[in-house]
């Protein structure tokens, strides 16, 4: 069942990096970052999971050579790109929220004064 | 252990930073205060930098310092770590000077605009993010600090959001950037998924030998990562519109320290974590890369209107000469490599920063409104010259030395391997250093001599603060450029020579012997061998440079030389005069001064001119491409 987790984040990446290609919008442009971002997301999950495992939480002492459970370190570095996802769209929405003011428009192909 | 050990160095020098960005937002209101904590910061940082010279330069020691003290258990690094050495210390050194720099500059060049506090937290962030990215001994870690540089310098970019393209360049960075960074982030995980652990030290004892297919998924996606960070071909025109649009202390910063974070991270790649750079073809990988980047960067140049933009371009072109000096794989290439990044940073800093006062001054940087100067702004101007003259390669200056140990170590490639296509890429890196001077002399003309526009009369010197940032790239130009084996004993070849003692570098973080237990193949500290050929001392050339331009001053004041006369011109277009006898008196604008070259390649041009379209989207499908590409490489070949 795994398979499918990872066919899924590479669909998703693939995806984003489709999006932000073909899709003339701003604001298409922002939805294909943060989907490429859900598709790493995934993938950094996926690596660390045992099917089975509990939670990785446990107190000292409790903790022996038989426990089973999920790879924290990838929840953790997901936690981490969460965030920096989450200030990608901000900062980026800022942004276009500035160049529609600017330049009346959100179409990329108009939105190329510095170019050659 | 003592508070003021050497081991604790790498983390406060990284620390002050960020502290900084942080007091700067709580007691930024007042202007004092603001710069004072701005200048302490990035002073501290720097000599904590310099302190660390003597014992890793020279001692040769490597500095891993393990936060919170959670040394590896049971051969895994557990903890987080900051592994410094030379390599690392290098950048570290060059980093925190040309921030430093940029900070004296700042202080008067931002005194104009509004939300300076803002601008200083974020120059605090872009900093101190640079410094933990050549710092770390953790690939994580380095994605991190990646991201963090990469938001500052989006932000920082579109800082004077009110100038034409800032906000445009800004989104198309962030754009193109974030591709880069997911990169990064999925060739790191895709590592861990193999190997278990993110600690640079521990990858590089086990990738060697566990070099699959998933392995080479990840080098490609590191490789276009950090290239994203140089801004390599094909990501070359995010690097003009951001070095264009931001203020220039800022473009100092992107130019001559962003560019050098890509140039360490695919160091690192490609000679610690993957040690594949014996291979032929990651060589050509990186070689090839580069050349590309220095040919159709300086071509893209020449076609430039925009004093910063032009800067931008060259900045690239002079990138591709480090990557493929790096790529060469020999002991000099690396020491020229490094060289040529310490240079870069260096005169590309003078020249952003000359070109921020000629901003300053006159509000605008195109090179067809601007002229003359060099009468209104003396110091501004000669400080520009020295470093237009370095860049180009002219002696003594230090872009003549770096250059010069390039051409050498391509050309001595090409003799030990035997390889033809190496003294090809000895022709590109000449011809693309005379183009460099050829659009320099177009710039130095249009901009600083030739005749003063109208509008340009009030002009002054710009004040003291910056002429002093100025000053001092301009004293290290010259330092670095008389100097050169002073420089390259004492800070390029210990660089270069920890390339070549990754076997060091792993056990200084995973315990001693780890490397020998580890690997099966344990890479054997060798000891490199800089030898050049031929002569090489620069102050022979200066004098050499020196009779002919003696010489051809006594042909042209014996001989009839007619001065010119520019009589009245009603077109404004051909207000910037530029030579000729008065006999073969042709208007030709300065800023087209190679107008006949132009057009003999206008087919080239107008192809470049159309593939850079400047729409977002084209951008990213050239980094899809460039990412596709890359892993069918790796794929194929590797």
């Amino acid at each position: 069942m795994i398979l499918f987790n990872y066919i899924a984040s590479f669909f998703l990446i693939v995806l984003g990096l489709y999006c932000i290609v073909v899709k003339y919008n701003l604001i298409k442009t922002v939805i294909g970052l943060s989907v490429m971002d859900y598709g790493v997301n995934l993938l950094i999950i996926t690596i660390g999971f045992n099917p089975g495992g509990t939670a990785p939480i446990f107190t000292a002492g409790e903790l022996t050579p038989a426990s089973y459970f999920v790879d924290p370190i990838p929840q953790a570095l997901t936690l981490t790109s969460i965030v920096i996802g989450a200030c990608v769209t901000a900062m980026s929405l800022a942004l276009v929220i500035k160049l529609e003011e600017q330049y009346g428009t959100t179409d990329t192909r108009e939105i190329r004064r510095l170019r050659g | 252990m003592n508070m003021l050990s050497l081991q604790h160095f790498p983390i406060y020098s990284v620390m002050v930073l960020f502290l900084g960005a942080f007091l700067v937002v709580i007691f930024g209101r007042n202007k004092v205060l603001r710069h004072s904590i701005a200048l302490l910061a990035t002073c501290a940082s720097m000599l904590f930098m310099m302190a660390l010279i003597k014992p890793v330069m020279l001692d040769g020691e490597i500095i891993a310092y393990w936060m919170g003290s959670r040394v590896p258990a049971g051969g895994y690094a557990i903890g987080i770590a900051m592994e410094v050495d030379a390599m690392s210390l290098f950048f570290g050194v060059l980093i925190s000077t040309a921030v430093f720099v940029a900070c004296i500059y700042s202080i008067q060049y931002m005194s104009h605009d509004d939300n300076v506090p803002q601008y200083y937290t974020l120059f605090l962030m872009l900093a101190g993010g640079v410094m933990g990215m050549v710092l770390t001994g953790d690939l994580f870690n380095m994605f991190i600090m990646v991201e963090i540089l990469t938001f500052a310098a989006v932000a920082l970019t579109a800082f004077r959001n009110t100038v034409t393209g800032a906000l445009e360049a800004a989104f198309k960075y962030l754009v193109v950037g974030s591709i880069g960074s997911t990169c990064i982030l999925a060739g790191t995980i895709v590592l861990y998924a193999q190997m278990h652990t993110l600690n640079l030290a521990q990858l590089s004892a086990l990738i060697p030998d566990h070099f699959t297919t998933a392995t080479k998924l990840a080098f490609a996606l590191l490789y276009i990562g950090f290239s994203t960070k140089a801004f390599l071909v094909p990501f070359h025109p995010l690097a003009a519109d951001a070095h264009g649009a931001a203020p220039a202390s800022i473009s100092l910063i992107i130019s001559g320290v962003l560019t050098k974070c890509g140039i360490y991270g695919i160091i690192r790649l490609t000679y610690f974590l993957f040690q594949s750079m014996n291979l032929g073809t990651t060589q050509f990988l990186l070689v090839f890369v580069g050349s590309v980047s220095m040919f159709v960067c300086v071509t893209m140049a020449l076609a430039q209107h925009d004093f910063k933009r032009l800067l931008a371009f060259h900045s690239i072109s002079q990138i591709g000469y480090v990557l493929t000096a790096v790529g060469l794989s020999t002991a000099l290439g690396l020491s020229a490599g490094v060289y040529h990044a310490m240079n870069h940073t260096i005169f590309k800093g003078l020249l952003f920063l000359a070109a921020g006062a000629v901003l300053h001054e006159t509000g605008t940087t195109d090179l067809g409104k601007l002229g003359g100067l060099s009468k209104k702004m003396p110091h501004t101007t000669v400080l520009f010259l020295i470093g237009a003259a370095a860049i180009s390669g002219i002696p003594p200056f230090n872009g003549f030395a770096s250059k010069w140990m390039i051409y050498q170590a391509t050309y001595q490639k090409a003799v030990e391997s035997g390889n033809i296509g190496f003294l090809l890429v000895t022709i590109v890196a000449l011809v693309t250093s005379t183009l460099t001077l050829a659009s320099f002399v177009k710039v130095t003309q249009s901009v600083f001599f030739g005749q003063l526009p109208k509008e340009l009369e009030h002009v002054k010197e710009v004040p003291f603060g910056m002429r002093f940032a100025m000053g001092i790239l301009a004293f290290l130009c010259i330092a670095t450029g008389l100097f050169p084996e002073q420089v390259t004993r004492y800070l390029t070849e210990p660089a270069a020579t920890a390339v070549f003692h990754v076997g060091a570098y792993i056990n200084a973080a995973m315990g001693s012997g780890y490397a020998e237990s580890a690997m099966l193949n344990p890479p054997l500290a060798a000891e490199p061998a800089f030898i050049e050929s031929g002569i090489w001392s620069p102050v022979s050339w200066l004098c050499l440079l020196m009779i002919a331009l003696l010489a051809i001053t006594v042909v042209a004041l014996s001989g009839k030389y007619d001065k010119v006369s520019l009589g009245d011109v009603s077109d404004t277009k051909y207000q910037l005069f530029y030579g000729g006898e008065a006999n073969f008196a042709s208007l030709v604008g300065s800023d087209d001064m190679f107008w006949g070259f132009k057009y003999n390649w206008r087919h080239y041009f107008s192809f470049m001119h159309e593939l850079h379209s400047g729409v977002v989207n084209d951008y990213a499908l050239w980094a899809v491409v460039a990412l596709a590409l890359a892993i069918l490489y790796a794929f194929i070949v590797m």
